[in-house]
């Protein structure tokens, strides 16, 4: 036994309606200064989850909305490039968007109030969280669980921690640091880029990064 | 009712999202829950409840289903009710308010609300409500319908009672209105299992093509929806038209005649008369009971079109996409919910758009495939019947957490 054991968790969502929308970025805006926190990790971190088995330009809704209906390119790329790593509070990436869109809007006042082809719907999000029967106690049964755990529990572990834990790190490489005493392996898993790969892909790179360190 | 278990689902949606859904069940176990909708059989709702009542009733949540009993005069009001939510204008007088009212009450008479929750599908029964404070049970409305842009009156009527129910779930974030109750987004679904969906011998799909005389020489480009004017079959001869002259192919229009619509029939005309004369077009008019080969004629399809001018959520969109073809569908109704942009299908505006994506994909069949291949991945995630069961046992959690953002079990 190397260190305490890691209970695997997997977290589900139900979307709810808030039956507010936008039709402009001015709109958008508005929905963005008063909707709540999970509105906006709905719409930037669990909504993607269900599109998983691709890639596609913009995991964020929000950049999507503004790319496809909005066609505010340059925009939506900026939105588009904010990484989840470099964020610990909801309040945070909140500011950090609106400060972009008000940016963006004061360069190119034409964008304020064009209208969109279709509207943005806001939504926001109940999470479930529920153990699994999954636990780890080193890093042989790790892998064995990883191998087979379902989608939701690595996105809940490796994307929906840091907002939850409020720290630049995820629950794998926090227990992997903490409990295992496995310093490079924790980084080596902090540094998979969530952004340019499926969670089936991301499965695949924990895998081959745990097995590497069980053979080393 | 069918008896059919989870595990039937397990090899389509694999073990780990099976055993998540045991989860979720486990703790719900034993709680007594009633649905009440309008019809036991025929139509979309009854449906879903067919198959997913007694999947609740396999995890062992105590699952009834009941169905409003009413004359013709009281279905002749809901259908009018119906059209109105669509926002057909109608004149809803006095009368059609009192029969309304006097069925739904004849029918909370002696009704055993002894359970945890209760809910209540479409308009029909909503009156439901005014037995709440009968029960503890808590009360769910499920709208099925696009009430998107409602006749005033009606939804002004209905809303007074849907504002008394503890949650309301819609189809699409379109279909939600401002209420003073929280509103969750519950999609249609799609069976795997059923005989619509289900995997096909080739040599079946070989018979029924043959059997309807759609030789399989060239491309097939596909729309499968009832003979309507809002399904654009004429604007689908003419996208195909415009395909033709650069590529060879066929094109199969087939689907049932609107039995309510009483201009199915000369929609029908109209479609032979634009389609006289080219063989390669096929009118095929199936009976309500052809679900195995409405399936047949999807899987031996090389695209499918759904061109609609309006439409509900669509969802043979879902069906074409899960059979991993690729899809060219209008960006109206519930279809950009199942159509992602370059991703999981084409989006469309004009017949021009349609034709220009047909040829595309018929000249690029590796991203065709690709469509095809991530639409299935797309309708696994979000439109199965699965899917919907994990939305009920989510809800039945969260009526049990009101207020509560994070809920940890």
């Amino acid at each position: 036994m190397e260190g305490n054991p890691f209970h695997f968790y997997t977290s589900s969502n139900l979307v709810e309606l808030t039956g507010e929308k936008a039709d402009t970025l001015e709109e958008l805006l508005t929905l963005l200064q008063r909707c709540t926190g999970s509105a906006i990790f709905y719409h930037v971190f669990q909504s993607y989850r269900e599109r998983h088995f691709a890639i596609e330009k913009y995991h964020s809704d929000f950049a999507q909305w503004i790319f496809n209906s909005l066609d505010e390119e340059a925009l939506a790329e900026r939105l588009g490039f904010l990484d989840v790593r470099d964020f610990i509070t909801i309040r945070n990436f909140r500011e950090t968007m609106l400060q972009i869109i008000t940016d963006y809007i004061h360069k190119y006042p034409q964008s304020r109030n064009r209208q969109g082809k279709t509207p943005f719907y806001l939504c926001q999000s109940v999470s479930v969280v529920m153990p699994t029967k999954h636990i780890a106690w080193g890093l042989e049964d790790f892998h064995k669980i990883i191998e087979k755990l379902g989608i939701r529990s690595i996105h809940y572990h490796l994307i929906e921690a840091r907002l939850r834990l409020g720290i630049h790190t995820n629950d794998f490489s926090y227990w992997l640091r903490t409990s295992l005493k496995r310093e490079e392996l924790a980084r080596r898993i902090e540094e998979i880029d969530i952004y340019l790969y499926s969670l089936e892909e991301i499965r695949r790179m924990i895998l081959q990064k745990v097995k590497e360190e069980i053979e080393s | 009712m069918s008896l059919i278990s989870l595990m039937d689902y397990e090899q389509i949606i694999g073990k780990e999202t099976t055993e998540e859904l045991y989860l979720l069940a486990e703790r719900s176990k034993g709680r007594r829950i009633k649905m009440v909708n309008s019809t036991a059989a025929g139509g979309g709702v009854a449906e879903i409840l067919s198959r997913l009542i007694p999947l609740l009733n396999d995890l062992g949540i105590d699952t009834h289903w009941e169905v409003i009993k009413g004359g013709e005069d009281f279905f002749g009001v809901t259908k009018k009710i119906h059209n109105a939510l669509h926002g057909e204008k109608i004149s809803f007088t006095q009368r059609m308010k009192e029969i309304f009212l006097d069925v739904n009450r004849e029918n909370l008479r002696d009704n055993d609300l002894d359970q945890d929750i209760i809910v209540i599908h479409d308009p029909q029964p909503v009156i439901y409500i005014e037995a709440k404070g009968r029960t503890p049970a808590k009360w769910v409305w499920r709208c099925h319908i696009d009430i998107s842009n409602p006749n005033v009156e009606v939804w002004e009527f209905l809303k007074g009672y849907v504002e008394k129910y503890n949650v309301a779930l819609f189809s699409s974030p379109r279909f939600s209105k401002k209420l003073p109750i929280p509103q969750f987004l519950f999609f249609p679904s799609i069976d795997p299992l059923s005989d619509k969906n289900r995997e096909l011998e080739p040599e079946f799909i070989d018979q029924v093509l043959e059997r309807l005389y759609i030789p399989r020489d060239k491309p097939i480009i596909t729309q499968i929806s009832r003979f309507d004017h809002l399904k654009d079959p004429i604007g689908v001869i003419r996208a195909y038209r415009a395909v033709k002259r650069h590529t060879d192919c066929r094109l199969v229009l087939a689907g049932g005649e609107a039995s309510d619509d009483p201009e199915g029939e000369a929609v029908l005309d109209e479609v032979r008369s634009e389609a006289k004369g080219d063989s390669d077009i096929h009118i095929v008019l199936l009976p309500p009971t052809s679900s195995l080969e409405i399936n047949a004629i999807q899987r031996a399809s090389t695209i499918i079109l759904q061109k609609s001018l309006k439409e509900g959520f669509g969802l043979t969109v879902s069906e074409a996409l899960w059979k991993k073809k690729p899809v060219i569908g209008s960006a109206v109704g519930g279809i950009p919910a199942q159509i992602i942009p370059n991703l999981t299908g084409a989006l469309v505006h004009s017949i021009d758009g349609t034709a220009y994506q047909i040829r595309y994909l018929l000249s690029h069949p590796d991203i065709a495939k690709k469509l095809g291949e991530y639409g299935h991945e797309y309708v696994k995630e979000k439109f199965l019947i699965t899917r919907n069961l994990r939305r009920y046992l989510l809800l039945f959690h969260v009526l049990s957490h009101p207020g509560e953002r994070i809920i940890h079990l």
